[in-house]
């Protein structure tokens, strides 16, 4: 249906774009690595674009990780791209709006009934009320574990934080890495973060901290980082875990050196296809504190933005060709092709699509609990705040500050982001 | 030539100074007396940004990081750079052609790519550097090296010396074999040993090479960058935080253009003062 809808479209652009209308496009889709969704961007922009009414997609592929250095130069230049699929939204991408470098969306959501978008995401790529992206990658946290290694050890899957901790007991008496975790890169923390944060906290008391004026510094983001520190103390990481890369962690996991790794969906494709020595499978953390609810950290991994500056023509022809990109049988082209689960997919498409068995798996228990889903901070907080958290999450998990003196130094960086105007709020 | 001619001549290397260098500076400078928000100009705010950096505690530890740096690289690589070189000196043109090569090296390979090379051997994991104390004997002295704030600097500056000593080398070769001979003959038949003519001929005479690369050791200390960013980026915690990266950070990652800059500011003047001392002492001899 909203392929014909599309279609529609398609000729009411016709109207307004013309040969000469050209969309400039810069995105991350990579043959290979944590954007390898390459294969499928060619595709649908060979099956979006004859419906543009002339237009043309001009496509430059940046990586994924300085995509967002990129993007903040062309603001800074005023020659940002009229398309660009970059990350992240809520606060860096309310300042770029609040700055007049975006253009609002309100309008083309309305048009094309974009509903697929959840409130939590509509708040996520908004600013001051109004819409300024469409974000399409779904992107979600579990936990990866060696299913041979759990059958040989005779661990069952946890379904409590309890046997979770028993499980990770069990294998490093066993001489096994029970959670291979790399943090040299430094942003892979706040992910492992974020997820204990609100398996120990919750949706409600995150938000009470996020866009309230509860501190940093209250007790159950205490027993989150001390919780943290906790799984380092204990030995669950390997040696020496802030001087190992991501990569290097996934690899060490998929050699078959730990049972477990943490991490999200946006590796999904890398791990299945090195996942020829190991049986993989995934599942969800348990809640960590009494009283929390299931859930997992959830997010867009990245979001279309348009310019304010691009003219009305591409700006149109630009919605339409996002429409596309978004339409079921669009989304079904990012499943197979792009390894890339877009956001309001449902499990039931997944199967009926044939994604991989992992794919469905973790999309189906990450989607199950959507009203105590909760942030990632580092993609969550302003800039300057997660410039803080990054070093200061590599000294707490290495034990050079308490969990007391890395919120407090949490909590001073978040109050000069506030007076700076720079706290995003939906 | 006429001094009509000479002008002409000079002026477009002038233009292109001016155009490249002296205006960058300024506007950087410019810079850093606005506010900016996501790249984006506004308000003129005079030193702000520089009273900023007093209680910046990044900045100060950064700073520091620096300057361990200097005094590091002038202790170890100008220091073993100094006796090899008198030690090679006195072999055969043979030896002295092979080896200074084999020392020069590491000089030629790019820091990002040296980064990965000690990456790799520093690695907590299958690090080359733990499998051989491991080999032999030395288990317990195994460790995280880049991963951990005690040694992640110490490690990271033997990097930079590997890379820098064999410039060293051939930088005070160079030197002692223009000394005359005669000095170490008449030495010798007044009874000197091998250590006396080095300390009593050898460092004294090589004074200027040795101001010339302690100055310039001084000057790379404060500029480099990309060994940082490929191996630590900075960490963990603040442990390697570099002026560099400490300004990259700001610029690209949050976005504060006017601090940045003024960050950059501060380091051109350290930069440009030991310059100028450099420039100053090496013209006084």
């Amino acid at each position: 249906m909203k392929t014909i809808l599309a279609l529609a479209t398609g000729l009411t652009v016709a109207s307004t774009a013309t040969a000469e209308t050209i969309v400039t496009q810069w995105d991350q889709f990579a043959q290979s690595g944590i954007s390898a969704a390459g294969p499928a961007m060619d595709e649908l922009i060979a099956t979006c674009q004859p419906s543009l009414g002339g237009a043309t997609i001009l496509r430059t592929i940046a990586p994924s990780i300085g995509i967002r250095d990129s993007y903040r130069l062309a603001v800074s230049a005023g020659k940002t791209p009229d398309l660009a699929y970059t990350w992240p939204a809520a606060s860096v991408l309310a300042g770029y709006a609040r700055v007049g470098a975006l253009a609002l969306l309100d309008s083309y959501y309305e048009q094309y009934g974009w509903d697929h978008v959840n409130d939590f995401y509509r708040g996520r790529n908004s600013h001051d009320g109004h819409l300024y992206a469409l974000p399409m990658e779904q992107d979600l946290m579990g936990v990866y574990y060696n299913k041979a290694l759990f059958a040989e050890h005779g661990v069952e899957l946890p379904t409590t934080y309890a046997e979770f901790q028993a499980a990770a007991e069990t294998f490093k008496a066993a001489g096994i890495i029970p959670v291979s975790f790399g943090n040299r890169d430094r942003w892979p923390a706040t992910n492992t973060f974020s997820l204990i944060l609100g398996l120990t906290a919750g949706l409600e008391a995150e938000q009470a901290v996020l866009f309230g004026d509860e501190p940093w510094t209250n007790p159950a983001f205490k027993q989150a980082a001390e919780t943290f520190q906790a799984w380092a103390n204990d030995e669950y990481f390997p040696r020496g875990f802030n001087g190992v890369g991501y990569d290097e962690a996934n690899a060490l996991f998929l050699s078959g050196r730990a049972a477990m790794t943490i991490t999200g969906t946006w590796v999904l494709q890398d791990m299945i296809r090195g996942a020829e020595r190991i049986d993989l499978g995934v599942f969800m953390l348990p809640p960590i504190a009494d009283g929390v609810p299931a859930g997992t950290m959830w997010g867009e991994g990245s979001q279309w933005q348009m310019s304010a500056s691009a003219d009305q023509a591409v700006k149109d022809a630009a919605a339409a060709y996002l429409d596309c990109l978004t339409s079921d049988a669009s989304r079904q082209v990012w499943v197979e092709k792009g390894h890339t689960v877009p956001i309001g997919t449902t499990p039931d498409e997944l199967a009926e699509w044939g994604a991989d068995p992992i794919v469905q798996e973790f999309f189906a228990a990450g989607l199950a609990t959507p009203d105590s889903n909760f942030y990632d901070l580092h993609t969550t907080l302003p800039e300057s705040v997660t410039q803080v958290l990054y070093p200061e999450l590599q000294r707490l998990v290495g034990g050079e500050v308490t969990a007391d003196e890395f919120l407090a130094a949490m909590q001073a960086s978040w109050e000069t982001a506030i007076a700076n105007g720079e706290r995003w709020i939906p | 030539m006429s001094d009509r001619t000479a002008y002409i001549f000079l002026l477009p290397a002038l233009v292109l100074y001016v155009a490249f260098v002296a205006l960058p500076i300024a506007q950087v400078v410019g810079y850093s007396l606005f506010e900016w928000d996501q790249g984006i100009i506004g308000d003129f705010a005079g030193l702000s940004n520089f009273e900023r950096m007093g209680g910046d505690t990044v900045f100060w530890a950064a700073l520091s990081h620096n300057a361990i740096w200097v005094v590091l690289t002038l202790a170890f690589p100008l220091m073993a750079g100094l006796l090899l070189a008198a030690i090679l000196a006195e072999r055969n043109q043979h030896v002295i052609r092979w080896m200074s090569a084999i020392y020069f090296i590491p000089r030629t390979i790019p820091l990002v790519v040296a980064g990965i090379i000690w990456g790799w051997i520093y690695n907590p994991i299958f690090g080359l550097l733990n499998y051989m104390l491991e080999s032999v004997g030395l288990g317990g002295w195994t460790g995280a090296w880049l991963a951990q704030s005690e040694t992640a600097l110490l490690s990271l500056n033997v990097v930079g010396a590997w890379t820098f000593f064999g410039f060293c080398v051939v930088i005070y070769l160079a030197a002692i074999q223009s000394i005359d001979p005669s000095l170490y003959e008449a030495a010798e038949i007044d009874g000197a040993g091998w250590g006396r003519k080095f300390r009593d001929i050898t460092v004294p005479l090589l004074k200027n090479s040795t101001l010339f690369l302690g100055l310039y050791a001084a000057i790379e200390a404060m500029r480099f960058f990309d060994l940082v960013w490929v191996t630590t980026q900075g960490g963990p915690g603040y442990a390697t935080e570099v002026l560099t990266t400490h300004i990259y950070k700001t610029f690209f990652l949050v976005g504060d253009f006017g601090y940045a800059a003024a960050l950059s500011v501060v380091l051109l003047a350290i930069v440009l003062a030991i310059s100028s001392i450099s420039y100053f002492l090496l013209r006084a001899k």
